[in-house]
């Protein structure tokens, strides 16, 4: 599995797109059958106590799309730290089992681990 | 030696400085800056003492005046969590007797430095959003992100956690 990092408006879909993901492999925010996940916060705040149950499914996707939503101010709503823990902490184990982690600063993918 | 671990919440940051500090001449201290206010505080605290149980660690609770803390022993190794929390208590806990947080915190570090052998500290990236804050929030933005600047300069090492992946900045690649 390759997991592919960045904040917002990175270049993430471009980059999955540039490894020859199209519109129709790449699931938006659910888990489905697709060979690939974008938006995986979203799965993660719908359900934070929840987040690490989707290990399993996440690692059988050939790549799998996540905001990195921890930086900035920490929030003041419990709901938002919650969420913003939780796919920290998922991300950090799918990067230890990844075998690729690719981060997005600008639209310049970065190869974190692996090559 | 000075290191500093950057990065967002829930990055790794922590673990990957308890991984640096365990490796560095003993006693090892951990300089706790967070104040326990509430239940939410008590859980990260519960967290993170679980997370460096039997590790050897010494624990010392500072929420502010970092820079007159004196360690029970010199030359050994402290790790110092951090930044954001000593920068938030030296700004709010005591209202009445404001201090320059820039100039304390980094007077804080700059006192461990002097009684270490290894000192790593761990901050966080709080100016990566919009600026839709109060005028309060945003004076806290900038004395991290100023503290965060300065610490760095001193700094042997720069790391940011991504995902549990220390990216450096500067100094020695691992």
């Amino acid at each position: 599995m390759i997991l592919i990092l960045g904040g917002a408006a990175s270049g993430k879909r471009t980059y999955l797109a540039s490894l020859g993901y199209g519109i129709e492999d790449v699931a938006d925010g659910v888990l489905d059958d697709k060979k690939a996940l974008y938006g995986l916060e979203k799965l993660v705040a719908a359900d934070p106590e929840g987040a690490e149950r989707l290990l399993p499914a996440l690692l059988e996707k050939e790549a799998v799309a996540c905001c990195e939503v921890g930086s900035g101010v920490i929030p003041i709503r419990y709901e938002q730290r919650r969420a913003r823990e939780a796919t920290g902490r998922l991300c950090i184990l799918l990067a230890a089992r990844a075998e690729k982690v690719v981060r997005l600063v600008a639209g310049i993918p970065t190869v974190i681990k692996g090559a | 030696m000075l290191i500093l671990l950057t990065g967002g919440s829930a990055c790794g940051k922590s673990s990957y400085g308890e991984t640096l500090a365990v490796q560095g001449p003993k006693p090892l201290y951990y300089v706790a800056a967070m104040e326990p206010y509430d239940e939410e505080c008590l859980q990260k605290i519960a967290r993170h003492r679980a997370l460096r149980a039997n590790k050897g660690f010494e624990t010392i609770e500072r929420y502010t005046g970092v820079d007159a803390l004196k360690l029970p022993q010199a030359g050994g190794t402290v790790l110092l969590e951090c930044l954001c929390n000593l920068t938030a208590n030296e700004m709010y806990i005591q209202p009445d007797a404001p201090v320059d947080p820039v100039q304390k915190v980094v007077a804080g570090v700059e006192n461990l430095m002097g009684q270490t052998d290894t000192l790593i500290v761990i901050t966080n990236d709080v100016g990566s959003d919009d600026e839709a804050y109060s005028e309060q929030t945003r004076a806290y933005i900038r004395a991290l992100g100023e503290i965060n600047a300065r610490v760095a300069a001193m700094a042997d090492r720069v790391y940011e956690l991504v995902a549990g992946i220390p990216i450096c900045l500067k100094g020695e690649t691992v």
